[in-house]
């Protein structure tokens, strides 16, 4: 047999459908009941042996010549194909003697096979247009006379009818598939009925004493009619459900494409309801967004501050600024002085209300001593002034002085305001 | 207001998105109403219960509807609000409009990347919210707005926005500082900036 079959389940149907169609078309002339070939690849075999004896010239081949020709084919198929072309007279021996070694082949055979490949591909579509076509001028000749038209209206009347049996049979009863596959007996219905009664009219017209297969051939072309229309309602909606874009030849989707305009593009889509694009971005999926990115530099996170610095300069200048406190102590010391070039700091405490506000004039004054860009020192004596009626009761002896600073600042451990 | 038109606007509205309607358009129950800054228009948008909103999917472990270069987006979104959102203490809608070039500023700290990948990535991002309303974006003059779909998100959602926003850069912080080339745009952006945030 076969080589063993590397085709996937559909390519092992697009063959069985091929191999129908070829059992349909030879079941005239087969000899008996189940002498068809079984396998697509014998076909092949045969297509290359008559192309081998196609190039071999009128000298012929023999066997090894041929099966050498063949060369990828099995040798064994080959040789059973040979025997079986030559059975058929396929082949014939150069000299019809015996031994003859040298063959040659017939043309129709190969004739045959490209007819065939079209009829599997096609269902015979072209054949039926031609077959229309010389109908048509068989009955327009002058020659012709009425049992022609008679018999070539027959002949009309039994394809139209015989294509509306399957049709209608396909369309009300067979699984969908298969309704699929027979798809091209669909195709350009509307052009073959067309021509068929283009016919009908050239013969009603020269013989109208043929009207009774004029009205055969009439009804035949609306059975054919209705049986291709119930098809393709049943394969549009099947289609509708399964997008099967191979109902249809693939020129024929092209040339929609092409040809349509917009309405027409957009009605394809008609009944379809499109959401809108709406992605959902919840907070955690954009932190988590932000802290994955790779960033330029660590961004610190800026402490809450008050709104300030709206005069558009730099927060950074401002806290420069706003640590700089050198006007307000010199406005703190120019305000204590009064106009004095120095002052005891017995008489600065005996002014506030107590221990509190003299700690913090005395930092604010030790700031302003420490400050360089403020004028004014504390010098600080040796002596301890107590007097327990005085707001601050012990006081260190110490200057405030205008001016700056003296060099050798004083030893600062003369004591504190306490 | 039947139920036939009931359906009809719900199916416009998950047709084609948040629907933009004269302010005098009648809408029916369930569809929340966003007025425009200018107040002569107004966003239909559908508004979910909080447990069967935009979050539920994720809650439920399922992918949604992921836009392209989710991180970008993303990232985007977030420095888009973080420049429109101009009060963050109150609600996020309407935000104010405010320049690409701010937006971009903030995004750049997400993204740092040779200048012309960045551009790219900023305005796929942006086409990308703007097409599902997250952002409306004016391309031809340059400004950003915050999209109603932000009306969506619940108030813990927001809450969570809020810290987004404490935590990232401000539009002017981002200011490049290696193009002395943009600075003198972002000099004449300022003023606005100070406007807008």
């Amino acid at each position: 047999m076969s080589a063993p079959t590397h085709l996937a389940l559909d390519g092992l149907a697009a063959q069985a459908g091929t191999l129908r169609i070829f059992r349909q078309v030879f079941a005239v002339l087969a000899r008996e009941a189940g002498a068809m070939i079984g396998d697509l690849d014998h076909l092949d075999t045969d297509e290359a042996i008559l192309a081998a004896f196609a190039g071999a010239g009128t000298d012929g081949l023999t066997l090894e010549q041929v099966a050498a020709a063949c060369r990828p084919a099995d040798e064994r198929l080959v040789a059973r194909r040979f025997e079986l072309l030559r059975s058929y007279g396929a082949i014939t021996r150069v000299v019809d003697r015996p031994h003859e070694r040298y063959h040659r082949a017939a043309f129709a055979p190969y004739v045959m096979l490209l007819f065939l490949r079209r009829m599997a591909a096609q269902g015979g579509q072209s054949e039926l247009h031609q077959l229309l076509t010389l109908e048509g001028i068989g009955i327009r000749s002058p020659e012709a006379a009425a049992p022609d038209a008679r018999a070539s209206l027959r002949r009309l009347v039994t394809v139209f009818r015989l294509m509306a049996n399957q049709l209608s049979g396909m369309a009300s009863t067979s699984p969908v598939e298969e309704l699929r596959e027979n798809a091209e007996l669909l195709w350009g219905n509307r052009q073959l009925i067309q021509q068929a009664q283009d016919v009908h009219a050239v013969v009603l017209a020269r013989w109208p004493d043929l009207d009774r297969e004029c009205t055969a051939l009439r009804t035949a072309l609306g059975a054919y009619g209705d049986a291709s229309d119930a098809a393709a309602a049943r394969l549009i909606e099947q289609a509708g459900a399964t997008r099967a874009l191979g109902l249809l030849p693939v020129e024929t989707w092209r040339t929609f494409a092409r040809t349509a305009d917009v309405d027409q593009l957009a009605a394809v889509l008609d009944g379809l309801l499109f959401d809108a694009p709406a992605p959902w971005f919840s907070p955690q999926a954009i932190g988590a967004a932000l802290a994955s990115s790779e960033q330029a530099a660590p961004v610190r996170t800026p402490p809450p501050r008050p709104v300030t610095g709206t005069d558009g300069t730099d927060p950074a200048d401002a806290d420069r600024r706003d640590g700089d406190d050198a006007p307000d102590l010199r406005t703190l010391v120019a305000g204590l002085l009064a106009g004095r070039d120095e002052i005891t700091l017995d008489d600065l405490m005996g002014t506030g209300d107590g221990w509190p506000a003299g700690r913090r004039l005395l930092a604010r004054l030790t700031a302003a001593h420490h400050h360089p860009d403020v004028e004014a020192e504390l010098v600080w004596g040796d002596g301890l002034q107590v007097d327990p009626d005085a707001p601050v009761p012990w006081v260190s002896e110490g200057v405030l002085r205008a001016g700056p600073r003296s060099a050798p600042p004083p030893a600062p451990d003369g004591g504190s305001a306490r | 207001m039947t139920v036939a038109a009931d359906a009809l606007w719900w199916a416009r509205a998950r047709a084609r998105g948040p629907l933009r309607v004269p302010a005098g358009t009648v809408a029916p129950e369930g569809l929340a109403r966003l007025v425009e800054p200018d107040g002569r228009d107004v966003w239909i948008l559908p508004v979910p219960p909080e447990q069967a909103g935009g979050g539920a999917i994720e809650e439920f472990g399922l992918s949604g509807t992921p836009p392209e270069q989710p991180n970008d987006t993303a990232r985007l979104l977030a420095a888009v609000v973080r420049c429109c959102w101009t009060d963050p203490t109150a609600a996020i809608w309407p935000g104010a409009d405010v320049p690409w070039d701010a937006v971009t500023s903030v995004f750049r700290h997400y993204a740092d990347r040779d200048e012309s990948a960045f551009l790219r990535a900023a305005v796929a991002a942006v086409r990308r919210l703007h097409g599902a309303g997250w952002v409306l974006w004016d391309e031809r003059g340059r400004r950003v707005r915050l999209g109603p779909r932000v009306a969506g998100w619940s108030a813990a959602d927001l809450t969570v926005l809020r810290e987004l926003y404490r935590q990232m850069p401000g539009p002017r912080e981002g200011r490049p500082r290696d193009q002395p080339q943009d600075r003198p745009r972002d000099q004449l952006l300022e003023p606005r900036e100070g406007d807008a945030g």
